[in-house]
């Protein structure tokens, strides 16, 4: 079993000179970012281990020089989203209690700015080499600790041993067949657990990494040219606004990559077969998993009939369907594996696990063959007349409109049928599409108990510091 | 396009099987095969939004044919 902290030194050990890491400013080989890291670590062991160190970071060189210092020092990472609303960051802290809040340059001010007493901040320029002592880490300490984005209810803090992420690690290494002579793009931010397992990934198998800070469609066209990349690992929107938004001979770069991952939000079919189309030989994919339970399924997308699910369990974790009723194939995932927390930040929200199962809270169901397929959210099920309504159903018959950026639907309370069906819908820009244009459609592709009972539109959503629509709040 | 013949779309869109040569200003709900509670909670919620009006409960349970549909908005317009 390893600890994070021997991804790095294994791979220095077998390719010291060999590239590690790119970013915008700098490159380090592996030897160069273990030097790097060591003196980092230096100046935490002044802390006692376990103790929490919050890093506010974009993605850059520095977060992972810093990372991997505090693991190195047997302190445990709390990784802040640099988007971060003051007052999250605030909740966070008091709930972390770290020790230190490390930042860069740019994100200071965010944390100079809270009014918490005793709180040692301070930016990476100015951390110094001062002991040479090193410490001896445990498969089973905590090696990071990640929020949840706080899409359905309030932020849990999630700790991840070193176990755990290794497990998760060779996990995906196997499944992805990534390998030392992979090029790896990340325009994912490293503080959520899908960038962060991509880079534990890359130090894992000595492949290198190469760092962007965003999402621009036309940065990453251009970084997989310039460092002739062969891994893309990104959100499914940022791949649909690449397939719908470039032209087919600006997709070229994109040929030759021998693999784009994704996650488990919803990837568009259409978008899928686009990027299938344009890949010589390479293979999409996708994945389930929460901060709490780490890419708990795969899926490559090599089956047409498959094509809307998440995959099979991954070796040595089991997945269990959970409901009411015996005859409904439809409930609540459950997980259970080494990839599944032990507990949430201080043994808080203890009922969301039972018999070392995790309830995820989202709402699946297998098919004949054992693939797993999402469908919501289990507090999402809207309850019309004692049938259960997916809002995601609604929400894909109505996106089909064009004029349509986003849309939600909720339950509503009624007082024959219970609950009925209420839609948000954020129009695009210069947008002349009616809420009876809605309604008419809907009519035309729905069950008639599915047709929305009002439909409001909307400037924008309430969201997350991660940019995903906060539910909850529109039920409120 | 006039206001009956908003309405008489409105039903068009709500009972798709509803053909031209069918559509009766008097017919009666029960003589609908489809206008079961949900298509009545369709037809208001579209004549809402079309009309940018709410009914009442009361106005609610009185349509029950196109001709009480288009008296009612009528009335408030």
């Amino acid at each position: 079993m390893n600890t994070i902290d021997n991804f790095l030194t294994d791979s220095c050990k077998s390719n010291p000179q060999k590239l590690a890491l790119i970013d915008d400013n700098s490159k380090f080989t592996f030897l160069e970012l273990e030097e790097k890291v060591k003196k980092f670590s230096s100046f935490l062991n002044q802390f006692p281990e376990k103790s929490v160190i919050s890093l506010l970071f974009d993605n850059t060189s520095e977060f992972v020089i810093s990372y991997l210092g505090i693991i190195n020092s047997g302190c445990i990472a709390h990784l802040i989203p640099t988007g971060i609303s003051q007052s999250n960051l605030q909740n966070q802290i008091i709930s972390a209690q770290p020790k230190l809040v490390l930042s860069s340059n740019s994100h200071f001010s965010k944390i100079n700015d809270m009014e918490l007493e005793n709180l040692e901040k301070l930016k990476f320029s100015e951390v110094k080499e001062i002991s040479s002592d090193t410490r001896t880490l445990s498969p089973n300490d905590y090696a990071y600790l990640i929020y949840t984005s706080g899409t359905t209810s309030t932020p849990k803090g999630v700790p991840i041993t070193h176990s755990s992420c290794d497990f998760s690690t060779k996990n995906i290494a196997k499944t992805l067949q990534y390998s030392k002579n992979d090029i790896d793009l990340l325009p994912l931010p490293l503080s959520h657990s899908f960038g962060l397992g991509c880079l534990h990934t890359s130090l894992y198998v000595g492949s290198t990494l190469v760092l962007q800070k965003n999402s621009n469609t036309t940065d990453i066209l251009n970084s997989i040219m310039k460092y002739n990349v062969t891994t893309l690992a990104t959100v499914p929107s940022t791949l649909s606004t690449i397939t719908s938004n470039s032209s087919t001979d600006s997709l070229d770069p994109l040929s030759n990559l021998r693999l784009i991952i994704t996650n488990s939000t919803f990837f568009p079919p259409e978008t899928i077969r686009k990027l299938k189309s344009i890949l010589k030989t390479g293979i999409v994919a996708t994945y389930y998993g929460l901060t709490e339970a780490s890419r708990s399924t795969f899926m490559i997308f090599d089956d047409e009939e498959k094509i809307e699910s998440v995959g099979m369990p991954s070796e040595g974790i089991q997945i269990k369907i959970q409901n009411d009723s015996n005859d409904d194939k439809i409930g609540e995932i459950c997980i259970k594996g080494s990839n599944v927390i032990d507990n949430y930040w201080k043994k808080e929200y203890s009922e969301n696990k039972s018999d070392e199962w995790l309830k995820t809270g989202d709402l699946g169901r297998f098919d004949e063959d054992g693939f797993l397929y999402i469908l919501g959210r289990v507090d999402d099920l809207i309850n019309i007349s004692g049938e259960k309504v997916y809002p995601q159903e609604i929400e894909r018959i109505v996106k089909v409109l064009s004029g349509i950026d986003e849309v939600v639907a909720i339950p509503m309370k009624h007082k024959s049928f219970g609950e009925v069906v209420k839609l948000f819908v954020k129009k695009s820009v210069n947008s002349e599409i009616t809420s009876s244009d809605i309604l008419t459609h809907c009519i035309k592709n729905l069950e008639r108990f599915k047709v929305p009972a009002k439909i409001e539109f909307v400037e924008d959503f309430p969201r997350t510091d991660y940019g995903k629509i906060k539910r909850f709040m529109l039920k409120e | 396009m006039n206001l009956d013949d908003d309405v008489k779309n409105i039903f068009f869109d709500t009972f798709p099987l509803l053909s031209e040569s069918d559509f009766d200003w008097e017919k009666t709900q029960n003589k609908y095969d489809d206008w079961d509670s949900f298509a009545q909670l369709n037809l208001i919620t579209l004549a809402e939004a079309k009309f940018g009006i709410i009914f009442s409960d009361d106005e609610i349970t009185s349509i029950n044919s196109a001709k009480t549909l288009l008296d009612i908005i009528k009335s408030k317009k």
